[in-house]
């Protein structure tokens, strides 16, 4: 699915401007030590975190777009960052629970 | 030398804390990595030094092996990863960080010793191995890394970036 679609569909709204990919699978994790040992490529990070960190360890493993959770906003320096290594932001009201329950109806794992 | 065109993974996944300690006679700093359940604060003397806690981050330390030749890739003398926002044009990292084209970040790789009084640093090996996992992640995206030893830096104390490391939700 791609990330248009993807946002559409679950309701999610757009932080940056980067390229529409192809996501593939989702992760969920607060910890970037988590994230940069376990997250796959061209996935969705699904997050309460918006620090900087975050971004530096989404980059290293090929994260395709993160959705930070409970509408949350980054700082414009993590929004910088993000559109710069190409990494989609968005944000949602849902809590983590729901939003995951959201991704998995629309055929996500 | 071998000829494997290495895959690499992550092994050998330690997670601890990053404890960083300062010299307040020499401005030094340094770090270590530790697996206790509650990371140590002392202050000691060890030398010319008199080190200060001034810090702890929840971590993760790992290895790399290759799963085509089995090559194992001991990363223990790296701490840490920073991303560099180096503009110091006086500074190694800093010329690199000017030098890329967009899509490609350098990340520092973090050793125990910021003075590098004793020369040592992240081995080359590690930092080869290194890129080459990371880029692995990166294939066909148009990003790439590029990972560079911290000695490249001029001062890896005043280095402007973005330490890979666990944050509570209001860190800034």
């Amino acid at each position: 699915m791609k990330i248009s679609e993807l946002a559409e569909k679950a309701g999610l709204r757009s932080i940056n401007s980067c390229p529409d990919r192809e996501v593939e699978n989702v992760y969920i994790s607060d910890m970037v030590s988590d994230i940069i040992t376990t997250a796959k490529a061209n996935s969705i990070l699904v997050t309460l975190q918006t620090h900087k960190s975050l971004i530096a360890a989404a980059n290293l493993v090929g994260v395709a777009m993160i959705v930070i959770v409970k509408g949350r906003a980054p700082a414009a320096d993590v929004v910088d960052l993000a559109t710069k290594t190409g990494i989609a932001l968005f944000t949602s009201d849902l809590d983590t629970w729901s939003l995951a329950r959201k991704l998995t109806q629309l055929g996500l794992e | 030398m071998s000829t494997c065109r290495h895959r690499w993974s992550m092994c050998n996944l330690r997670a601890g804390y990053l404890v960083v300690e300062g010299c307040p006679e020499c401005g030094a700093r340094a770090s270590f990595f530790t697996t206790e359940p509650v990371p140590p604060i002392d202050e000691y003397h060890e030398g010319k030094h008199w080190w200060i806690h001034l810090g702890s981050l929840q971590s993760v330390k790992f290895d790399l092996e290759c799963g085509g030749c089995g090559t194992l890739v001991n990363l223990d003398d790296m701490n840490g990863l920073m991303l560099s926002a180096c503009t110091d044009p006086e500074c190694g990292v800093g010329a690199l960080v000017r030098q890329q084209e967009p899509g490609s970040l350098i990340y520092v790789a973090l050793c125990a010793d910021s003075t590098h009084a004793d020369g040592k640093c992240v081995s080359p090996e590690g930092i080869e191995a290194l890129t080459q996992y990371f880029n692995q992640n990166l294939e066909g995206l148009g990003r790439s890394v590029v990972v560079v030893p911290c000695k490249l830096c001029n001062s890896i104390d005043k280095c402007r970036g973005t330490v890979i490391a666990d944050v509570g939700l209001t860190d800034l």
